[in-house]
């Protein structure tokens, strides 16, 4: 049998073939355009070219093109974060504190050559630390038997159940339900056909592909058209990009952020349910805490992006850890490559590396020659791909939605997957009202099979004995280590989560102490308004406050007689809602506050919709306008 | 109109999970000989009854502790999402009967229009899109989509 070294070498000669080297420059494109684009994620890019893949020959060149997508999106989402204050991906949130200051002070180029840096080394740096202890992991686990491996599945959906969204019930209802779907159709070891309901459509069950497209593409397709109609087509301005790049003095400066931040994110990503969104925000945290400039940070630091920065495209490699090593997807995702293994006959987990080691390995340097490829590719592109978030949405989207439903059409070749796709963009329609997580659904989808199977073995070697589970040492430390994890995730999480909400805050009030920042930061944002004379209407009610966490606007009249303010309304700029005064009478010197009456019991008038009006992730300033629709005043966040 | 998430999340699931739950039998039947391997109404048994018992919790979350998530449904925010939700489900109906290029050519156009896009060249620059994408699937993948006439 080949040690690791050899399968290494025999990986090294396959990654780079020709084919191979297309497709990561490729898959990185498609990725860094993707994850440029407000409202479109690097999942959407991973399934658009799933379909694609099933003509390449080798399955470790189809998981290798969706990793570079992976790698690229992770870059791209920095691209929109630094030209117009919009993250493209979550994992970008952070870019933007720094990326856009330093954006208006017209360092355009320098900020972009230094998240395309940042990302690179975090890349580089995951991917050997991939490279390094997957082996060494596949032979802590090598005993592995069909017991450990349904625990294992248990311990995946659970993490994911447990973090994707803020209700454990809920994610843990979206598992089964993808546990339930992927049941329906013929059972693999009876061949009993479960819950067809005597129908042609549901005989042969659902498949992977069609599901990942309704439930996630098409969805995200769907609320970005309607975003894009709610918000009258506006498109935002972006900052143009100049000439001055990063000095080598300044790359040498950024490189302890860049590690630091890499060995956070190496760490935190292999945590199988944390996940990058996460990551980035710790890291930020702990490179400003050590850095000999921390007052800079938020106004425009270098060490800053490239903290986000080196975080995020980390999370790539180490998220892959325990996906290749045992089988559990750390994210979103991590979770469609795992749907994308499975269907290129790939099983990822410890049998891997001594059954398909060659595969393995060719994976694991294939991401890292993708992250290496991605400062050519970042370098090249960069300035080209920042046009395309100025194209209009009408073009995307309708691309979009025909090769969603190419794609999953391609699944199986069948009509059938036509007709699942549309049901299923319904029913996914329904979960958004519901604030129902997809994504444990998915893995549950996509673990049910594994489960079943390990589950069928493991009763079939023990006698139909079901307490199997908790007899063996090793089967019940890992179901134990599911509660405690499942538990402590959850609570970070929730740290976390107070932590980034902390930030965000202190990075608007940071801005708003920056005139420069705040005036530029919604200069570029907002389309041109047409100001009402000084001398009539302005200055007689003002905005007063905007507290955009709370759903909460307050306006005051500051003049000494009423106003009617029937015909007025309020206007969220990034988002486009509109709030439109009926009769209402303003009394002088008199503030009234509009919002969530749910999250504010004492507010005057209710406005609501969806889950929020106010963006508080994104600049999203305030305007009140009068009934002429003449611009009275405004609140910049 | 408020959404209450939670409390509906429950009750919709827990009734979808409950009448699943009084259909198993008939809709998994039993092997004819038995192998030795286990019932294939575990796994479903397992997922459903776990989905009732966590719409049960949701449903106890909302009105015992009132712990709830507002999703604040305007139609008139909605609408776009529903019309061309509703226009994709006849996208699929009308490519299973006159095939994909033809529905095409009908629903985009409607959706552009309909989105308030009104330049000649994004119409024609997505019939010509769906003519590609109908022929890189023959081409690259040997995959035939519906053609013309279904």
């Amino acid at each position: 049998m080949m040690g690791d070294l050899d399968m290494v070498m025999v990986a090294l000669g396959q990654v780079f073939s020709f084919t191979n080297m297309a497709v990561i420059l490729g898959g990185l494109l498609l990725g860094i355009i993707v994850g440029c684009i407000p409202g479109l994620s690097v999942t959407l890019g991973i399934i658009l070219l799933l379909p694609l893949t099933y003509t390449f020959s080798s399955p470790d060149t189809a998981i290798i093109s969706l990793l570079s997508v992976y790698v690229g999106g992770m870059y791209g989402g920095s691209i929109s974060a630094i030209l117009l204050n919009s993250p493209g991906t979550n994992s970008a949130i952070v870019t933007t504190f720094d990326g856009y200051p330093l954006a208006q002070q017209g360092k355009v180029k320098k900020v972009l050559d230094t998240s395309l840096f940042a990302s690179v080394f975090g890349g580089i740096f995951s991917a050997l630390i991939l490279l390094l202890f997957s082996s060494l992991i596949t032979k802590l686990v090598a005993s592995f038997a069909s017991t450990e491996y349904f625990a294992l599945a248990i311990l995946g959906i659970s993490l994911l159940a447990g973090v994707s969204g803020d209700n454990l019930a809920k994610g843990v209802i979206s598992g089964l339900l993808g546990i339930f779907i992927a049941c329906i159709g013929a059972d693999a070891v009876t061949g009993v056909r479960r819950f067809t309901f005597d129908t042609d459509t549901l005989k042969f069950g659902i498949d992977m592909v069609p599901a990942m497209i309704a439930f996630i593409a098409l969805t995200q397709v769907v609320l970005k058209m309607r975003d894009y109609m709610v918000s009258d087509g506006n498109l935002e301005e972006i900052s143009k990009i100049d000439h001055t790049g990063l000095t080598m003095k300044e790359a040498k400066s950024i490189v302890p952020a860049c590690f630091r931040s890499s060995t956070i994110a190496s760490i935190i990503g292999a945590m199988p349910g944390v996940g990058g969104g996460v990551a980035q925000f710790l890291c930020y945290n702990e490179v400003r805490r050590a850095s000999k400039r921390p007052q800079d940070f938020g106004k425009g630091s270098l060490e800053g992006v490239a903290a986000a920065e080196a975080s995020n495209n980390a999370v790539v490699g180490s998220a892959m850890i325990p996906l290749l090593t045992l089988g559990i997807p750390g994210d979103g995702v991590t979770a469609l490559l795992l749907g994308a293994f499975i269907l290129h006959g790939i099983q990822p987990g410890p049998t891997m590396f001594t059954k398909q080691g060659e595969i393995a390995y060719s994976i694991i340097l294939g991401t890292l020659v993708a992250n290496i490829l991605l400062i050519f590719v970042g370098a090249i592109c960069t300035r080209a791909v920042a046009k395309i978030v100025q194209v209009k949405y009408t073009y995307l989207a309708p691309v979009i939605i025909l090769f969603c439903f190419a794609g999953a059409f391609a699944a199986t070749g069948n009509t059938k997957e036509l007709i699942i796709t549309a049901a299923l963009l319904v029913i996914s329609y329904l979960f958004v009202l519901l604030d129902f997580s997809v994504i444990p659904l998915m893995l549950g989808m996509i673990l049910a099979d594994i489960m079943e199977m390990n589950f069928v073995t493991s009763m079939m070697s023990y006698d139909n004995d079901i307490f199997i589970f908790f007899k063996k040492p090793i089967t019940l430390g890992i179901l134990i280590l599911t509660v405690i994890l499942l538990v402590s995730l959850i609570r970070l999480n929730k740290r976390v989560s107070k932590l980034s909400d902390e930030q965000m805050d202190e990075m608007d009030e940071i801005h708003s102490h920056h005139p420069e920042i705040s005036e530029d930061t919604t200069q570029s944002n907002v389309p041109e308004k047409t100001p009402a004379s000084e001398s009539d209407v302005s200055q007689t009610v003002i905005i007063t406050l905007l507290n955009k966490k709370d759903e909460r606007i307050e306006i005051k009249n500051i003049t000494n007689k009423p106003i009617n303010l029937s015909g007025w309304y309020i206007l969220s700029v990034t988002g486009g809602q509109k709030y439109t005064f009926s009769e209402t009478i303003i009394q002088p010197d008199t503030t009234i506050s509009i919002g969530d009456q749910g999250r504010n019991p004492d507010i005057t008038l209710h406005w609501l919709v969806g889950r929020g009006i106010w963006n508080d992730k994104e600049s999203d300033p305030a305007e009140l306008y009068n009934a002429n629709g003449e611009l009275i005043d405004r609140y910049n966040d | 109109m408020k959404i209450k998430t939670n409390l509906w999340t429950g009750i919709i699931m827990g009734l979808f999970s409950a009448i699943l739950l009084i259909v198993l039998p008939e809709q998994v039947p039993l092997p004819m000989f038995n192998s030795g391997a286990p019932s294939p109404r575990i796994l479903p048994s397992f997922a459903i009854i776990g989905m009732l018992i966590g719409s049960i919790a949701l449903i106890i979350q909302s009105l015992v502790f009132k712990k709830e998530k507002i999703y604040e449904f305007n139609i008139k925010f909605e609408l776009p999402a529903i019309i061309i939700i509703a226009l994709l489900c006849i996208f699929v109906v009308l490519t299973l009967n006159i095939g994909f290029i033809l529905a095409s050519c009908i629903i985009f156009p409607i959706m552009l229009f309909y989105v308030g896009e009104r330049k000649p060249f994004i119409y024609i620059f997505t019939i010509l899109a769906a003519i590609a994408i109908f022929y890189l699937f023959k081409s690259v993948l040997n995959i035939s989509l519906p053609g013309f006439g279904g």
